[in-house]
């Protein structure tokens, strides 16, 4: 061997070691890249489905045609059509001209809401790019986000909590640019600033859960420049209130009542206990990664303005445990999170690739393992084809998975294989809905036709389809109730002298005195299965007298 | 601006408010146990926690917070 051949051995050999882990990188964004087109394919099936795939999705349709209207959805829930919303408007006003080009179908929501998962990962990507300067980083970080199962899940629905998500990713990361520009050269961007307020102020008003990342941005305006933090915090409060205040007075007190006292709900300790866990479990390398660098920035620099959002959005995640709430509690703090470990590993790689070549080739195996076991862990996908089965199964996971329908008033039945394989769990939501359950959603709408008036119902889509009024908000009804804060006399007497042709229950959300007149009143005429729901159509009773 | 020194006594103040809070909420009658509850055993150990990680913010001095 001659004294040149070494070191050129010595090159290959180190070219090869650098390039493996570029193998590991472009698999895990293989990864994410799939879970991209299921996320789309998904979305793209409930666009076509138009029923409610999730129970409250109807109830954001029937608030948006209001306002479509130019009505408040926030009513007397007393008085007939016992109706009133409990979600601030601005997701529902952001639908509107879709409703006034189309109509009222279930796609325009979960466009938007689509969209602003899009949005949201992006300004994730946006995050970690500006600071690492990474394109493969800013990618796998934002692709990251809506991957996560709970993303995924609720990421296409026509609910408001994904454009919550959306504006508050946008404020945090307008807020963290703004502040490093400023600390950079010294000058102040208030006109930056006022568009920060706004975006917190929007996210407020999309969904109520976002004052937790309003007081994460405050805390951070705070420690960096207090004063100023102070002067900003009176306008924003004195806005917010004055909103508040006209809503609550244009619809006489039935806002406050229907977004705040019908929002406390009774907390359920194991049901948060459970949903952290499970968190934790499926985002495991997210929320390890967020964590450890979140206590590097407390002891070792700066905190940041995310690290202080993860941290506040974790806490605030034990909202997840009220009745009611549930998985997508935890998006804020995904997105927060995401963030985190884009940046922990940009600074992780500057770090190493100061050491040499070997110990850069070493922080991307580990990068591009530790994403492709964040993949590995996020699974889900539907198995409906032949090929997509086969990939399930090289993967590990089965092909199917047997679900008995969810049935409440009416017997239990026997599982059925569905083709959606989870690694959350055994789940009604993220499969994605088909020709059979479009036509069983046609088929109770034919039930409720076969009478004259709308059907007093736990989703609002079948009256929605025929054109009639949509009756009661089931849940907002119990929250009411639970609170003593309804009055049930008004509906009770419709229910007693059978004033509706027909009723249709799927999960019997109605406060207990209203299923009791609803038993003694109606009986089950049929049975349709839709979206692993067994719905209950009702028809007056026969009276002996 | 605030140093790290300050921020842990804003953790501390903030521990110590909690688990008076928790106190005078018995106090007046709130709660549904006699004693000290599972959400207020709950509480006074995230407490517990907040003070320690203040307490360790105390000798970083005046470095930004």
């Amino acid at each position: 061997m001659s004294a040149r051949a070494v070191p050129q051995e010595r090159s290959t050999w180190q070219s090869l070691l650098s390039a493996l882990p570029w193998v590991l990188i472009g698999l895990a964004l293989a990864a994410f890249t799939g879970y991209l087109l299921i996320y789309s394919h998904y979305a793209w099936q409930l666009f076509h489905f138009p029923f409610d795939y999730d129970q409250g999705e109807g109830f954001e349709l029937v608030d948006t045609l209001m306002f479509s209207r130019g009505e408040w959805p926030y009513r007397n829930i007393d008085s007939y059509p016992f109706y009133s919303s409990n979600y601030p408007p601005l997701f529902h006003i952001m639908a509107v001209p879709l409703v006034w080009l189309f109509g009222p179908q279930y796609w325009t929501g979960r466009l938007i809401s689509y969209l602003g998962t899009l949005v949201t990962a992006g300004a994730i990507g946006f995050a970690v790019q500006r600071e690492g300067k990474r394109w493969w980083l800013s990618l796998l970080s934002g692709l990251a986000f809506l991957a996560s199962n709970y993303v995924y899940h609720v990421g296409p629905l026509f609910r408001q909590h994904m454009t919550m998500v959306m504006f508050e990713t946008l404020a945090v990361v307008l807020m963290t640019v703004t502040i490093d520009l400023e600390e950079k050269d010294g000058r102040k961007r208030p006109w930056h600033i006022a568009a920060v307020m706004l975006l917190l102020l929007a996210a407020g008003y999309t969904k109520q859960l976002a004052y937790a990342t309003v007081a994460a941005v405050f805390i951070f305006f705070f420690l960096r420049q207090t004063w100023r933090a102070v002067k900003w915090a009176i306008p924003f409060a004195v806005v917010t209130a004055l909103i508040f205040v006209w809503i609550d007075f244009s619809t006489d007190g039935s806002w406050l009542l229907n977004t705040v006292t019908a929002n406390i709900n009774p907390f359920v300790p194991g049901q948060a206990q459970g949903l952290y866990r499970q968190w934790f479990h499926l985002h495991i390398v997210l929320a390890t990664v967020a964590a450890v660098y979140a206590v590097y920035q407390l002891y070792f620099e700066r905190l940041s303005l995310v690290s202080i959002w993860f941290v506040v959005a974790v806490i605030n995640s034990v909202t997840a445990g009220k009745w009611g709430a549930g998985e997508s509690y935890f998006a804020t703090a995904i997105a927060a999170s995401c963030i985190l470990t884009g940046l922990a590993f940009n600074r992780l790689l500057n770090w190493a690739e100061l050491r040499g070549w070997a110990w850069r080739a070493g922080a991307l195996a580990v990068i591009g393992l530790l994403f492709l076991f964040q993949a590995n862990r996020f699974f889900h996908m539907p198995t409906h084809t032949p090929a997509l089965a086969a990939l399930a199964e090289l993967l590990g996971r089965p092909s199917s998975v047997a679900i008995a329908p969810q049935t409440s008033c009416s017997a239990p039945r026997d599982a059925e294989d569905i083709p959606y394989v989870d690694d959350a769990g055994v789940s009604l939501l993220g499969r994605p809905p088909t020709a059979e359950d479009s036509e069983a959603g046609r088929r109770i709408a034919a039930l409720i036709a076969e009478g004259e008036t709308a059907a007093f119902g736990e989703d609002a889509g079948f009256n929605l389809y025929l054109g009639r009024d949509v009756i009661t908000n089931p849940t907002q009804f119990l929250n009411l109730y639970n609170n003593d804060a309804v009055d049930l006399t008004e509906m009770l007497e419709m229910l007693d002298r059978q004033a509706f042709d027909t009723v249709v229950l799927r999960a019997q959300f109605y406060p207990p005195p209203v299923l009791e007149m609803i038993g003694q009143r109606y009986q089950t005429d049929e049975l349709v299965q839709m979206n692993g729901f067994v719905y209950c159509v009702m028809r007056p009773r026969e009276i002996s007298e | 601006m605030v140093t790290k020194r300050q921020l842990g006594l804003m953790l501390i103040a903030l521990a110590v408010l909690a688990v008076a809070g928790s106190f005078v909420y018995d106090f007046l009658g709130g709660g549904q146990f006699s004693g000290i509850g599972p959400a207020q055993r709950l509480a006074l150990l995230g407490a517990g926690l907040v003070a320690l990680v203040g307490a360790s913010l105390l000798p970083l001095g005046d470095r930004p917070a």
